[in-house]
């Protein structure tokens, strides 16, 4: 992995998230250094509680760190007022989240859309129908939410979170209420969106066998970033996941 | 169970909270009403009882019609003071008097009554009227209410022109009066006169209007009462008892204060049936987002019907609190209007406001019952959650198919249009209660068809908001009609306001254009000269010395008035009107006789209205017996019928002469003038002005601008009752405001999810707002609707010549204004939508 050519797309220096105070201060993130390379598909795993979906949230511009920084690129999201803060998430970044990522009053086409429509940006028709063709959804755009499947509602927040051409998508556990197929699916999308499009994905996950997608597994516990690995396989992550629990 | 619901009530006290609020002003204002009209009352007792509180007898003239007193022939009073036992006779004269202040503006008028009598040095010993400063008025002086006095800057030395029936007269003020502790009579502006002055001036010559007798210590008052009888030649002349003189009064009083009370809590019935809406709407929205702890409850063992007591006691907690709130908001609303009404110089006798056990039980009564009634539905629907529901992600809906609910709308319309026809139109006892049902239903009968129509509404009026506003106008498009049934039923809610004041405003404009045709069509005279402002045309007008001195001027050919006097139907209990004319008035205005001759009406005649007699199957020949006087018929040989757009809703018109006979007051309802021909009317116009001039209370138009004036009456009505409604129409907004609250908790998700894919605060905003108004501008255009509809079966149902006028840019406005309510009802939730928790709204559990 050389961080040198393909340059940083996200990173925390120092990163620290305190939730709570006195007897009730919960630390989930403990002075947090990581960083995602661009163009690249990066996973996350971690215990239950370990601060993954924070690290995604602050990261992403949707929370803010107690203390550390946060960069988007080379921009510091601590510098940012609210209002900046929505327009890069508009503008650079892309999200996935575990369930509930589509507007049910908007169809399938208008849910991929959103962003662009939310910036009053023009879709690029052609990006528009190549993404939606690598996510196989050709003949499901105007459907709404509530008339496709599991899977399928993931995907078109999958193209969604592309469709704008973010500089970096984060996703959390997007498999997480999925089947082992739609899974499958999801994700051989998702790492032909960092193969053919060049694009940054960062993703949580407790499951090897998503984690083993990934360029990378960054490895946290406690708050703190314990460990990485390049080209992991399911059994490769598994391994390291014993040897870290003995 | 109890002790569920409360946990209930505490667990939603924010969203019931603003539902609690709606009932709040409902019962407030039903109460306040109460509370005030008790008040008003207890002052009119104090009052009357004040002002006979040290007499015992009264002699006057049979029967009364309101304000109006009768003549007892001065002769009578040495009768009366011949009789053993009585100790005292005091005389007395009233009628209309009105001062001008410094400026040459008249002093009251519109409203509480003008009104002068004469005083005596017994009066402050048996009546109210308390002595102030000064002395007792000989001729040419006056003593004048305190109020008067501080409010216009009179002084004891001034000198005040005061307008009587018989011409204006300058007096001297010597002294100043109260009434018990009061600076004046709730209102009433009062000059006191010696009494041959108060006899030249207000047409009592040789007579008084009552002679008030006290009797000796000890003696029997039935006793007495006979006797004086007996020693009163005169059949016309009664002598009562001053108590019974006074429950009678009091009664007239109560009556009129009554229908005011009526009219008050109607407006605040109205406002809790549009609070019940956004009840219904609550408790429906609750029970849908607490559809798995219901579930819960039903499969740890409640059954179905517990479910729906939970429910049904939540109601009845949140209706018990907030009605007593709305109890006590009441009083303090009416301790408000007796201020403001003090500050605008009615002055109250002393003595608290009461709260009557009546005030409390119909307070609490419409509160808890308009509460409960709404919540049933959802009750009965939240006894339906089936207990798997407990272990189902999402909300279970209740949907019966439309087509069902159109076919239920339809019935319940139906049924609510018949009976409100029936009662406006039907002359049966209870016949506006049946109106308001029948109103009642036909606005639940099209809140039950509006969800058919929310969809197709959204589609058309929404659909410029996504070329405006692009996803975000889609958006709101979107939301507002997402769950249609709850966009109706916030709709409806305001549907109602919006109805009732467009079939108001229908008929006001309908009235106006009838009014002008009838002018431009009746009318011959030039000018007419009538009092300003709103005037009871029965206790004030033109003074006959004005008529007079106006026929003297060069260029008027003649001059003609008529009167207006109250009269009941024979044992009637209904005060009708009836107007007195002078034999020329024929002349100055068109009157379509179609049977017998306008100079066949003589004294012992009348003209009646054509429709009015074939409805009681009489004719010319015939007689009609009325009661000039409460208890007093008189028969009248029919003389003539008529037909006259001017004279609407006045049956029967009698001669000059039996006015005078049978009426004390002696001013013209209206005086025309006909000019000579040839001249021109407005080079007259600055003479005839002079002369006007000198009776600031009455004021000179021509046919334009008395048609202006009246349409300017029709609008003060239509404003105040408007206003009035605007009650009903802030709930329907709160309701608006509730419901978009409500909803934008349930998709606090969705917010979070738009947010986290960068739409702005300032976007979520927006597409709130616009949510808001495409609701309210749904409820405002079927409010529309309804209300054109009914407003013109209203007119046709009435008749009588009434022109159907559609007031388009008035209804135009009141959509308008719906939008803009819708939006700010939108402000606090689009406010709150916009700081929705980003994470807590996309994190998952
Ligand atoms: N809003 C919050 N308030 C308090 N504590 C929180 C909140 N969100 C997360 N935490 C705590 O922070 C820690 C990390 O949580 P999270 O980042 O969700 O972990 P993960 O996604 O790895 O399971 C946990 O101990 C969790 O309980
Ligand atoms: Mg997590």
């Amino acid at each position: 992995m050389d961080i040198g050519t393909t340059g940083v797309a996200a990173r925390t220096v120092e990163g620290v998230k305190v939730y709570g105070a006195g007897d009730l201060e919960v630390r989930a993130l403990d002075r947090i250094n990581v960083s995602f390379d661009a163009g690249r598909f990066t996973a996350i795993m971690g215990p239950s509680g370990s601060g993954k979906s924070t690290l995604l949230h602050c990261i992403a511009g949707l929370d803010e760190l107690t203390s550390g920084d946060a960069y988007i690129g080379e921009q510091r999201l601590g510098a940012l007022s609210e209002k900046q803060l929505t327009l890069l998430r508009r503008q650079k970044v892309g999200f996935i989240f575990q369930s509930f990522n589509l507007i049910p009053t908007l169809d399938a086409r208008e849910n991929i859309t959103l962003p662009l429509d939310i910036a009053g940006d023009d879709v690029d028709k052609e990006w528009f129908d190549t993404v939606v063709a690598t996510m196989g959804l050709g003949d499901r755009l105007t459907h709404r939410p509530n008339e496709l499947s599991g899977g399928q509602q993931q995907r078109v927040a999958a193209a969604r979170a592309l469709v704008s051409r973010p500089e970096i998508v984060f996703a959390d556990e997007p498999s997480g209420n999925l089947d082992s197929k739609a899974t499958d699916e999801l994700l051989s999308f998702m790492r032909r969106a960092a193969d053919e499009f060049g694009q940054t994905i960062v993703m949580v996950t407790h499951d090897p066998m998503a984690a083993a997608f990934a360029d990378k597994v960054v490895f946290l516990a406690d708050g703190i970033c314990i460990d990485e690995m390049a080209a992991p396989t399911a059994d490769s992550i598994l391994d390291h996941m014993k040897s870290m629990g003995g | 169970m109890l002790k569920m619901s409360w946990k209930g009530v505490l667990a939603h006290k924010v969203r019931l909270g603003l539902t609690g609020l709606a009932i709040v002003l409902g019962v407030a204002f039903i109460s306040g009403s109460f509370v005030f009209t008790d008040r008003m009352s207890s002052a009119f007792d104090d009052l009357f009882a004040g002002s006979t509180d040290g007499i015992d007898l009264v002699i006057q003239e049979g029967g009364s019609l309101g304000f109006t007193a009768g003549k007892v022939p001065e002769e009578i009073l040495d009768q009366v003071l011949a009789v053993e036992g009585v100790s005292q006779a005091i005389p007395t004269v009233q009628g209309f008097a009105q001062m001008i202040d410094k400026d040459g503006e008249p002093i009251g008028g519109s409203g509480p009554p003008t009104f002068g009598f004469s005083i005596d040095a017994a009066d402050f010993e048996t009546t109210m009227t308390s002595f102030v400063e000064g002395r007792l008025p000989e001729s040419g002086e006056a003593m004048i209410d305190v109020f008067t006095a501080r409010a216009n800057g009179f002084e004891v030395g001034d000198s005040v022109d005061v307008i009587f029936t018989t011409g204006v007269e300058t007096l001297e003020i010597v002294g100043t009066i109260g009434f018990g502790d009061a600076d004046n009579m709730l209102g009433a502006t009062v000059v006191a006169l010696d009494l041959s002055d108060a006899q030249r001036l207000m047409g009592y010559q040789g007579a008084y209007a009552s002679i008030s007798v006290v009797a000796d210590p000890g003696a029997d008052l039935d006793q007495l009462r006979s006797a004086l009888q007996q020693a009163v030649a005169d059949p016309d002349v009664e002598v009562v008892l001053a108590a019974d003189e006074l429950a009678e009064q009091l009664e007239q009083v109560d009556t009129v204060l009554g229908f005011f009370n009526t009219f008050l809590v109607a407006i605040g019935a109205i406002a809790l049936f549009v609070a019940a809406f956004l009840i219904s709407n609550t408790f429906r929205i609750i029970v849908s987002q607490r559809t798995r702890e219901l579930a819960l409850l039903r499969a740890v063992g409640a059954t179905g019907r517990q479910v729906t007591v939970i429910v049904v006691l939540e109601a009845f907690i949140v209706g018990v609190i907030a009605s007593a709130i709305g109890i006590g908001v009441g009083v303090l609303l009416a301790v408000g209007i007796q201020g403001g009404l003090e500050a605008f110089g009615i002055s109250f006798p002393s003595g608290g406001l009461v709260v009557k056990f009546r005030t409390v039980a119909f307070g609490m009564g419409f509160g808890v019952f308009f509460t409960m009634i709404s919540a049933i539905i959802p009750a009965v629907r939240a006894s339906r959650v089936p207990p798997v529901a407990a272990l189902r992600e999402t909300a279970v809906g209740f949907s019966k198919p439309l087509r069902k609910r159109v076919i239920a709308g339809v019935a319940i319309t139906s049924v609510g249009l018949v009976m409100l026809f029936a009662g406006l139109f039907g002359s049966f006892s209870k016949a506006l209660l049946v109106m308001g049902i029948g109103a009642g239903l036909t606005f639940i009968g099209v809140a039950v068809i509006a969800p058919f129509f929310s969809r197709g509404f959204g589609r058309i009026f929404g659909a410029p908001l996504p070329r405006m506003f692009g996803v975000t106008g889609r958006l709101a498009q979107e939301n507002a009609v997402r769950k249609p049934r709850r966009m109706a039923a916030t709709a409806s809610a305001l549907m109602i306001g919006v109805a009732l004041v467009s079939i108001l405003a229908v008929l006001a404009a309908s009235a106006k254009t009838t009014i002008k045709g009838a002018v431009e069509d009746e009318v011959i005279a030039e000018y007419q000269i009538e009092a300003r402002g709103f005037a009871d045309p029965t206790s004030t007008g033109v003074s006959p010395a004005l008529k007079a001195s106006l026929a003297t001027v060069p260029g008027v050919e003649f001059v003609s008035s008529y009167r207006v006097g109250p009269y009941l139907e024979e044992g009637g209990s209904t005060t009708l009107y009836l107007a007195a004319v002078d034999d020329v008035l024929d002349k100055v205005i068109r009157w379509d006789v179609l049977s017998g001759s306008y100079a066949d009406l003589a004294p012992g005649k009348v003209m009646v209205d054509a429709d009015w007699a074939a409805d009681k199957g009489i004719g010319v020949g015939d007689t009609v017996t009325i009661e000039p006087r409460e208890g007093h018929p008189v028969d009248f040989a029919v003389a003539a019928t008529f037909s006259s757009d001017l004279f609407q809703g006045v049956p029967i018109v009698m001669s000059l002469a039996d006015f005078e006979q049978y009426y004390s007051l002696g001013l013209e309802a209206m005086v025309m003038l006909k000019l000579a021909d040839g001249v021109d009317a407005e080079a007259i116009r600055p003479a005839l002005e002079t002369l006007v001039d000198e009776y600031p209370n009455v004021e000179l138009s021509n046919a334009a601008e008395y048609v202006a004036k009246t349409a300017g009456q029709v609008d003060t009505f239509l404003n105040i009752l408007t206003a009035l409604l605007g009650l009903a129409i802030f709930i329907a907004l709160m309701g608006i405001m509730n419901t978009l609250a409500l909803s934008i908790f349930e998709r606090k998700r969705e917010i979070g999810l738009l947010r986290a894919v960068g739409m702005t605060r300032r976007q979520v905003r927006r597409m709130i707002r616009w949510e808001a108004i495409l609701i309210a501008v749904f409820g405002a255009v079927i409010g529309l609707v309804v209300g054109s509809l009914l407003g013109i079966a209203i007119v046709y149902g009435i008749g009588s010549g009434l022109v159907l006028t559609m007031p388009l840019g008035t209804l135009a406005g009141y959509a308008v204004f719906a939008a803009i309510g819708g939006f700010l009802a939108s402000l606090w939730p689009s406010y709150s939508g916009a700081r929705t928790d980003l994470l807590e709204a996309i994190s998952f559990e």
